[in-house]
């Protein structure tokens, strides 16, 4: 499997922290949060449509409720491939960014 | 961000009808989902809009680049639109030319003649026929596109109906064979004088009548077809492969009936055809096999409801 992309990386992570609470908008605050930028729901649901389709998150309609105008949430969990996709990631992102300027608080060289 | 979530109710919002058709674009399940996360979200008007419309642009354009699509509408629904319109064009022909001579000209000393009474009914039957076997066509083609994949059965069944529109009316047949005769060093036939041209000049029969036909024999059965194609995937496995088995068949016994389809099978085809158009008229009536489809599931309905009704009054 070709290594997950960053906006996939930014769900999966968001979706763990939430554990049973992770959903479209707990999942969509959780990243604008992190990140500082807006998060769409299109963005959102087509992402997550692909992770469940690579196996990485299942997902499931959960109960209606009053705080949503009676309507359900998709409920969202990271299955054990996705975990196992995420470390890899950020395991990568770890070594490739020893030594860089920005991890060591050196002055950049030019 | 410079558009804070707020505390007003989504709903009553002036852009909430907006957003509440929008979604409608969506699969009911997702539907539910995305309006309940903008109330629980409580995101801002022109926002919810947005968050909307982009999905639904997300959704809608995911399809076409599947392709399976790409292969359908090669395969399967441009060559059958265009099969269809062509026969389609015909019968409206075949049906405007009839409809003036005993509409039109309809003159009650001919009704005294035996002789009037002989073609008509021979007519009547011969064009009833026609229509039958094109109607069962077009139910037949709309049956395979029915068993497409769900991702891409609405956009295929859309474009299908586009197709045969686009084919009926820049006369995509006649067009064919003048590239074809092109393409071959053929010289194009003179254009003769209209022997329909009493017909043609009438303008229900030249505008109208072909569409009329084109809607009630091809679209209409069509979409029967595509709706019962889709909900056979209910059925047993082997009934599901005898029925796209009969489907496929029918659309391929269409291209026998298609004059400029018969070009490209080659003179030795063509002269053995000629040779035996007596025998080539049977396999169009084998492709009525819908109408048995439908007595069929309407003996089992019958036979369903009588059981139940049994069953309740005892």
């Amino acid at each position: 499997m070709e290594m997950i992309g960053e906006f996939e990386y930014l769900i999966l992570s968001s979706a763990a922290r939430l554990g049973a609470q992770a959903y479209g908008a707990s999942i969509r605050i959780e990243i604008e949060k992190a990140t500082g930028r807006r998060c769409s729901i299109g963005a959102l649901y087509t992402t997550l449509d692909r992770l469940e389709g690579k196996g990485l998150v299942d997902t499931w309609m959960g109960e209606p409720t009053r705080e949503r105008g009676g309507r359900s949430k998709r409920l969202v969990q990271v299955t054990a491939t996705g975990v196992k996709e995420a470390s890899n990631f950020f395991r990568t992102i770890s070594r490739i960014s020893k030594g860089a300027s920005w991890t060591t608080n050196r002055p950049t060289t030019r | 961000m410079d558009n804070e979530p707020t505390n007003y109710p989504m709903s009553s919002r002036k852009s909430w009808p907006i957003v509440l058709w929008l979604s409608g674009f969506l699969g009911q399940a997702e539907k539910e989902v995305v309006l309940g996360d903008l109330t629980e979200y409580g995101e801002s008007g022109s926002r919810a809009i947005a968050s909307v419309l982009g999905l639904v642009v997300r959704r809608k354009s995911a399809v076409f680049l599947d392709l399976r699509l790409w292969l359908a509408v090669a395969l399967v629904v441009l060559p059958v639109s265009y099969l269809l319109s062509a026969i389609a064009e015909s019968t409206a022909g075949e049906g405007a030319v009839y409809s003036w001579m005993y509409l039109n000209n309809w003159d009650w000393v001919l009704t005294r003649n035996p002789g009037f009474w002989h073609v008509l009914r021979e007519m009547a039957m011969n064009f009833s026929i026609t229509c039958l076997v094109l109607a069962c066509w077009s139910w037949s083609a709309g049956f395979v596109i029915g068993r497409f994949p769900n991702a891409i059965l609405q956009v295929s069944r859309n474009t299908f109906i586009v197709l045969l529109a686009a084919s009926f009316l820049v006369d995509a047949p006649t067009r064919f064979i003048h590239f074809w005769m092109f393409l071959h060093g053929l010289p194009l036939r003179p254009s003769l004088p209209d022997i329909h041209a009493p017909i043609t000049a009438n303008a229900f029969y030249h505008v109208f009548f072909p569409w009329i036909v084109l809607t009630i024999l091809v679209v209409l059965p069509a979409f029967s077809g595509v709706r019962q194609g889709n909900r056979s995937s209910l059925f047993e496995r082997k009934m599901r492969v005898v029925l796209v088995t009969a489907a496929i068949i029918s659309v391929l016994i269409m291209l026998i009936q298609v004059p400029s389809f018969g070009l490209l099978l080659g003179a030795p085809v063509r002269q053995w055809m000629w040779r035996n158009r007596n025998a080539m008229q049977v396999p169009p009536l084998l492709c009525c096999w819908p109408m048995f489809y439908f007595i069929a599931i309407g003996v089992g309905r019958y036979g369903r409801c009588k059981a139940a009704i049994t069953q309740c009054t005892r």
